[in-house]
């Protein structure tokens, strides 16, 4: 391990440990997404961000041109601009415009792109005073801290906190009641306000049509800022322009809905020049900042993230924020877009253990307003990672030697299986591993390898004859060796369908393994091995028990295979014809004998996988499964939050983080007061199962196909 | 329901939703003395259209108003109302627009403790859609220019989430719906 990521894991741990944070973020997750809903009552969210990444990608797509007709405009309005290829040559810009103005005092508004090239530090090394006026940011800054979340700032920080920090500026004892603390704020910085010789603001959009600028706030301070100081200078990021304005208000109508669950904020404010004071000269100054972000632009495989509208939201859902905060988990900006954004405005390295801390739920993906498909942009930042920095030692043998030989990978497992015996209790798990393992199976337990692979067990499956459908069963490692009798329920639901149902011999690793830890090419030739073991014979479809082997066969293998002449057309073929077992099995239940239901309805929660939820779209064919096996069903809170799990994440990456995630799971699921839940993912099962057992709890967990065949005639 | 009636019903459910109060149906003197009574002291009077035509000024002054106007940044006593035209609003989100490139326009709607906006009830549009060649035009008359969209009162949920109201701009949004005003979409 080095250095850094000893450092990062240290700083984690920390995190881990400032559980009123914790809280705080989830219940501000919690109250966040339902108001968030109430906002989009009756608009179609999933059509308003297709209209705005649309827009977005014409404006990358030929930025410069937008960025000349900008400066054109706005020139005609009586604005100077100055384009600042990065932070240095727009702190440079600014600076001497303070000092030409003889400024000794500037207000700012919450300005993202003035944290990100550091303008405060620089403007206080030529002997100003900078001060923060939005409330959370003033906070922030009282703090000596970098905001925590892109829209609230200070949401790390508790009102004593902010009692104290605001004690020391007033020299009084504050009291911590918000609406006093709010009006020492509003009283303290008034008289700022009011002395300032230089404001400074971001902008949220700048609209190429007519050269005008756009503030979204809910203080007003934006608006005093742009007010009463003589000089105004707005920095605004290259990638906030839209065409026009019939653009803006597409973006408005959905940014303060998906930051802040409003139908409209308080102010938004709309610039064109600078506004005329009675008997003095005002000037209005553009910034327009590149700094990484023309790099961006041009990046074909992490580009969409020029869309990106600075909601906020992708850390509001996302588990692993919730779990460590922003200033762990972010560099200036935060959250999912923080991990691509610190890569290319501040460097990989920045970004380097943030990429790694991802557990790829896709949390975010689904609540992106521009439809960056965020967790699809940090795989590719790993891939990069790990052509710089290898995958590390043990991973770069294990995908390189053995992952790539099936019979290698296959033969291991099965003498593993003999040689874990003396670990392994009754029930097919292991409690305690000896010695350095020992931290692996301490809040969990781990499963076994099974005695005998899903292969063999339905080898001794009976034949159908004359049957409806053919189907070929995709098993996946976790269902091949751990949890076979996932793999078994499927053909004998199969059987009861009269749909025969085959198991590809030479069908190996799906390859996700290798391809999140960075390591494409395994995941490539993985792909091609299993792209010809599924497209031999004459097939229905192929079927999968485990949505991230899906991911893979359906997105992934599509991908990788593009550039291959031969196999491309194949792979796209499969990808056609693949899905989930759950999918699958919903279109058939009419096809099904009649069940052998319980006289009482048992009752089961469902725990909604990733990969299956977000990846996809599957979430109504599973709940049909289980009502159709005569259980009773009882949602859980959050149930299609992330288990923990993550694949090598729980275990080799960032198992504290893990394990708090999963401990926010097993308290979802014992509300419920449930007998057993259910999910449709291998390694959620896995997880799920071991947070249960490790703490003797008697709730069963199960793959709902396997719950299907159990009530089978 | 007509289409304009079913607007400002519109407009007004969401804008006290946004925490704005809405007075509907009343003559001048009534708003003035509304105002007067609501102030809580000196109130700024910037010079617009609509204030003009319904000689504000005098009017309040006529219900015992303490009236400010001119040059506000140099008034001596802050002011705890202000009172703006608005040149149209949007139904969907209970948001008053009004151009606001004179300074002590912007200064009457942002710095008091209390924000009086008058809007003609007729002058309510259906969403920010449909401002958009408003805006444009507002864009072009002009230049430079500065145009306020403002739902309800300033606000803060930056510490731990709690919703305040009154951080930087006015604590109060009033907004009084009279028919003498211009109903011109331009003007105040």
């Amino acid at each position: 391990m080095s250095r850094r990521t000893r450092r990062y894991r240290q700083r984690i741990y920390e995190a881990l440990d400032d559980i009123r944070r914790q809280n705080a973020l989830h219940r501000f997750g919690d109250a966040y997404l339902a108001a968030r809903n109430e906002a989009f009552s009756g608009l179609d969210f999933d059509e308003l961000r297709r209209e705005i990444a649309v827009m977005k990608d014409t404006v990358r797509e030929d930025w410069q041109t937008h960025v000349d007709t900008f400066i054109r405009q706005a020139e005609k309005s009586g604005a100077a601009i100055f384009v600042a290829e990065d932070g240095q040559a727009a702190n440079q810009y600014i600076t001497r415009l303070a000092q030409r103005h003889g400024a000794r005092l500037a207000v700012k508004s919450k300005s993202m792109a003035g944290e990100e090239i550091e303008l405060n530090p620089a403007l206080e090394a030529v002997g100003m005073r900078v001060v923060e006026t939005d409330l959370g940011e003033w906070i922030v800054q009282l703090a000596g801290q970098r905001p925590s979340h892109m829209v609230m700032p200070a949401i790390h920080l508790f009102r004593d906190q902010v009692a104290e920090l605001f004690g020391k500026v007033t020299g009084a004892a504050e009291s911590d009641d918000i609406a006093h603390l709010v009006e020492v704020a509003r009283h303290t910085l008034r008289k700022e306000f009011l002395e300032a010789d230089m404001g400074i603001t971001g902008a949220n959009l700048a609209v190429v049509e007519d050269g005008s600028l756009a503030l979204v706030t809910n203080e007003g301070n934006a608006r005093l800022v742009a007010t009463v100081p003589p000089v105004h200078v707005v920095l605004v990021g290259i990638d906030k322009l839209v065409p026009t304005l019939e653009d803006a208000a597409r973006i408005l109508k959905v940014l303060p809905r998906n930051a802040t669950a409003q139908a409209a904020s308080s102010y938004v404010t709309w610039i064109r020049g600078p506004a005329p004071a009675p008997n003095r000269q005002r000037e209005l100054h553009i910034v327009l900042l590149d700094n990484g972000r023309s790099k961006l632009a041009t990046s074909e495989q992490s580009r969409d993230a020029w869309r990106c509208l600075r909601c906020g939201a992708c850390a509001n859902v996302c588990p692993v924020y919730q779990a460590i905060g922003g200033h762990v988990f972010g560099h200036v900006y935060v959250g999912a877009i923080g991990v691509v954004l610190t890569a290319f405005l501040h460097g990989l390295e920045a970004a380097a253990e943030l990429i790694q801390a991802c557990i790829g739920c896709r949390a975010c993906v689904e609540i992106c307003p521009a439809d960056i498909d965020l967790e699809h942009i940090i795989l590719h930042l790993r891939r990069r990672l790990a052509e710089k920095e290898g995958t590390g030692k043990v991973k770069g043998v294990v995908f390189k030697r053995i992952l790539r030989n099936r019979r290698l990978f296959h033969g291991m497992l099965r003498s593993a299986a003999r040689m874990q015996k003396p670990l392994t209790d009754a029930t097919g798990s292991i409690r305690h591993l000896p010695l350095f393992f020992s931290p692996l199976t301490e809040w969990r337990t781990l499963p076994a390898i099974a005695e005998r692979p899903l292969r063999d067990l339905l080898a001794e499956e009976p034949c159908i004859f004359a049957p409806r459908l053919r189907i070929a069963l995709f098993g996946g490692c976790a269902a091949e060796f751990v949890l076979p009798q996932i793999g078994l329920a499927m053909a004998q639901v199969c059987r009861h369908l009269n749909i025969e149902l085959v198991y590809p011999e030479t069908q190996s690793c799906c390859g996700i393994p290798a391809l999140y830890a960075g390591d494409v090419e395994t995941a490539a030739e993985l792909a091609r091995q299993n792209v010809k073991a599924l497209t031999e014979s004459e097939i229905d479809a192929v079927v999968t028990v485990c949505p991230t082997c899906t991911s893979a066969l359906v997105r992934h293998f599509p991908e990788l295979l593009a550039d291959d002449p031969v196999m491309a057309e194949r792979t796209a073929e499969l990808a056609a014809v693949t899905q989930d077992a759950a999918a699958f099995l919903s279109k058939q239940l009419d096809n099904l004998p009649p069940l052998n239901h319980p006289a009482i309805p048992h009752t089961v929660t469902y725990h909604d996988s990733c990969h299956l939820r977000r990846g996809s779209g599957v979430f109504l064919e599973p709940r049909k499964l289980l009502k159709a096996a005569g259980w009773s069903l009882k949602e859980m809170n959050h149930p299609n939050r992330c288990c923990g799990f993550g694949g090598s994440y729980s275990v080799l990456g960032q198992p504290a983080i893990a394990k708090t995630i999963a401990c926010d799971k097993l308290q979802d699921i014992m509300g419920t007061g449930a007998e057993t839940v259910a999910a449709d993912c291998p390694g959620c099962l896995m997880m799920l199962r071991g947070l249960l057992k490790k703490r003797q709890l008697p709730t069963e967990v199960a793959h709902s196909v396997e719950l299907l065949a159990a009530c089978l005639p | 329901m007509t289409t304009s009636v079913h607007l400002l019903e519109q407009f007004c459910l969401a804008a006290s939703r946004a925490g704005a109060k809405t007075v509907r149906s009343i003559c001048p003197a009534t708003a003035a003395d509304y105002i007067v009574r609501h102030a809580g002291g000196a109130i700024m009077l910037p010079d617009f259209p609509s204030a003009r035509r319904l000689d504000l000024a005098a009017l309040l002054q006529a219900h015992g108003g303490k009236v400010q106007s001119g040059d506000l940044l140099r008034t001596s006593c802050p002011a705890e109302a202000g009172i703006t035209g608005a040149n149209f609003a949007l139904a969907d989100t209970g948001t008053v627009v009004i151009e606001s490139t004179a300074q002590e326009v912007r200064l009457a709607s942002t710095l008091p403790e209390r924000h009086f906006v008058l809007l003609h009830p007729a002058k309510i549009l259906p969403d920010h859609m449909a401002a958009v060649p408003l805006l444009r035009q507002l864009h072009r008359r002009r230049s430079p220019d500065f145009i306020a969209f403002i739902t309800g009162p300033s606000r803060t949920a930056d510490i731990e989430r709690v919703l305040t109201i009154g951080a930087h701009g006015p604590r109060e949004l009033h907004i009084l719906l009279l028919e003498e005003l211009s109903d011109d979409f331009l003007e105040c």
